[in-house]
């Protein structure tokens, strides 16, 4: 399992945390949006998550580590800011029955599979038709494809992920927790996509 | 975060009474108290008395920045003052609005005598838990944290509760990936430690105190990091709920036997009241509970020279096995009378003899527990001024 380099700083936090947070009030040049992630145990979900807060850090933004809730503030280029509270869910199947629990209300679902695990692949399908059936109607979905970085060890090619992302609507990019590759790239696309209460 | 404030909570209500003591807060205090008294003209039921709290609420809400006392206050003066109202008024309302149905108390018991039977023998293995987050002291202190939750009446310190047992769970889990390099954890190792900590909590009316929280705590708080572990909390409770062979890690056969056993134990723990009375000799569940073979014990007929290393691993695993029932056994039979002639058959005799001579104290580890938790049960704590309305 590979993103040992971005464990997270132990004083990185939750001490700066503002007042304002808690007031939960969103408009439409502060949004908070709600992402879940799905996919099989050991894809490597929280290192995604952990690069993304770790990679955007800087002193005044807001972040919270936790172990499985994280949160991150981005600002886009239109001077919206878009504050992501991140759900993790344990991927193990015996686990499965309780995702409904966390994906309900999100507007984001992240779901990952690891490019040198096709069953995780065929996992991720899975989740992609659970969130159809009971997800909220415009979530907005990624496919995204981890460990993009073992290039050799590659099971799933690239071609079915896009195809099978396309027939579903969804967005798809592969990323590497360990290298950061894409990772702010998939944060980006999914701000983009999100439906907005437009501001004119 | 919210649970950060928690140590200035009870200065904050202080706060929150001395202005409703206030002459210029008349209005308001005859608002409250108004709101509490129309409870009492209609029936209880929880969903109608969530929605007329959170209207209230909300109402409240904008009365409050109007109002004169609040003229040019902060974001957080206004904020203590709808948490000491949220906290003033659930406290009135408690015991109209926590576990009020009869299908609440049904809830809270099956799940409690499910946690009971569980403890018995679930272990960190059988929920996969690294062994690196096997932590006692933690692991209590997350525990005693979750217990607490009947200590406290306002939805908002209940919530504390469980945040506050999430966050030990959390650092615990930071700490580890920190000092051994392992990646860092998420859902995948969070999760089953919740899990597992709470079968040795057993909190109190888990299933009650989720839905109080849920219903009465203020929707605007319920967001973010509080809702996503108390999230977490209420699938532990429907992960609980239905768990069965397949959700541990655990041999099907395996886990029918131990929750049999575990029944039987605790059959055994009822049992001294329920025949302690002469009229009452045959206690019920003698006969249908004390059979609990269907295992194999492969080794009987085997020879000392012919076992190889391989056997080990089974020969254990039958010894452990046998010595639980044992264990189970002598307690079922101390907790029937000790009177040989109303055993069954298969109890008497040498087996009879033994148990009788046995100290009690090596029974069963589990019964601590239990007697720990039923004393941290409805500690009350409140302080709710009783003079202000």
């Amino acid at each position: 399992m590979g993103c040992s380099s971005s464990l997270p700083d132990r004083n990185n936090g939750r001490l700066g945390v503002l007042s304002s947070e808690n007031s939960g009030v969103a408009d439409s040049k502060n949004l908070r949006v709600k992402l879940v992630l799905l996919g099989d145990s050991g894809v490597g979900k929280s290192c995604i998550v952990l690069r993304f807060v770790r990679g955007q850090f800087d002193p005044t933004s807001k972040v919270t580590v936790g172990a499985s809730f994280l949160s991150q503030t981005i600002a886009l280029q239109d001077s919206t800011t878009i504050k992501f509270e991140i759900w993790d869910t344990a991927g193990q199947e015996r686990y499965a029955a309780l995702a409904p629990l966390y994906y309900r209300g999100a507007a984001v679902a992240v779901v990952v599979y690891d490019i040198t695990s096709p069953d995780s692949f065929n996992k991720a399908q899975y989740w992609v038709k659970e969130l159809q059936k009971h997800g909220s109607p415009d979530i907005v979905m990624a496919l995204v494809g981890n460990k993009a970085d073992l290039q050799n060890n590659r099971e799933v090619p690239v071609q079915d992920a896009v195809e099978y992302a396309e027939k579903n609507g969804m967005f798809f990019i592969e990323t590497s927790a360990k290298t950061a590759d894409n990772i702010n790239e998939l944060f980006e696309e999914i701000a983009k996509r999100l439906p907005r209460v437009s501001s004119s | 975060m919210d649970f950060t404030s928690s140590s200035s909570s009870s200065l904050t209500f202080t706060d929150f009474l001395d202005r409703m003591r206030h002459p210029a807060s008349v209005d308001l205090v005859r608002s409250i108290k108004s709101f509490i008294v129309s409870f009492s003209f209609h029936s209880a039921n929880s969903e109608n008395d969530s929605k007329r709290l959170q209207d209230f609420l909300l109402a409240m809400e904008t009365t409050i920045k109007d109002h004169p006392l609040w003229a040019g206050a902060s974001w957080e003066e206004i904020d203590n003052a709808i948490e000491g109202l949220e906290k003033y008024v659930m406290t009135k309302l408690f015991s109209r609005t926590f576990a009020c149905s009869p299908e609440d108390a049904k809830s809270d018991q099956e799940i409690s005598e499910k946690i009971f039977l569980l403890q018995h023998f679930v272990r960190p293995e059988h929920l996969d838990i690294p062994a690196v987050y096997q932590n006692e002291s933690a692991w209590l202190i997350a525990e005693k944290e979750l217990q607490k939750i009947n200590a406290f009446k306002a939805p908002r310190e209940k919530l504390l509760c469980i945040l506050n047992c999430c966050r030990v769970i959390n650092n615990l889990l930071l700490n580890v990936s920190i000092s051994t390099n392992h990646v860092p954890a998420g859902a995948d190792d969070f999760l089953p430690v919740l899990i597992y900590i709470t079968i040795k909590a057993n909190p109190p009316q888990l299933h009650s105190n989720l839905k109080f929280i849920q219903l009465f705590r203020q929707q605007s708080k319920v967001i973010s990091e509080a809702a996503y572990y108390l999230t977490n909390l209420i699938s532990v409770e429907s992960f609980i709920n239905g768990l069965d062979a397949n959700s541990l890690s655990m041999d099907a056969n395996e886990f029918q036997e131990k929750m049999q056993a575990a029944r039987l134990a605790k059959a055994a723990q009822v049992a001294p009241r329920n025949i302690s009375t002469p009229r009452d000799p045959q206690p019920v569940y003698c006969d249908k509970e004390i059979h609990m073979g269907g295992r194999h014990y492969p080794f009987m007929e085997a020879e000392a020279g012919k076992l190889t290393v391989e056997d080990v691993h089974k020969l254990l695993s039958v010894y452990k096995d046998v010595v639980n029932k044992y264990s189970v056994l002598c307690q079922a039979v101390r907790g029937l009378s000790l009177n040989k002639e109303k055993l069954p058959v298969a109890l008497r005799g040498d087996l009879c003899d033994c148990i009788l001579e046995h100290p009690r104290a090596d029974c069963n580890p589990a019964e601590q527990d239990v007697v720990e938790v039923e004393g941290t049960k409805e500690k009350e704590k409140e302080t709710v001024s009783a003079g202000l309305l």
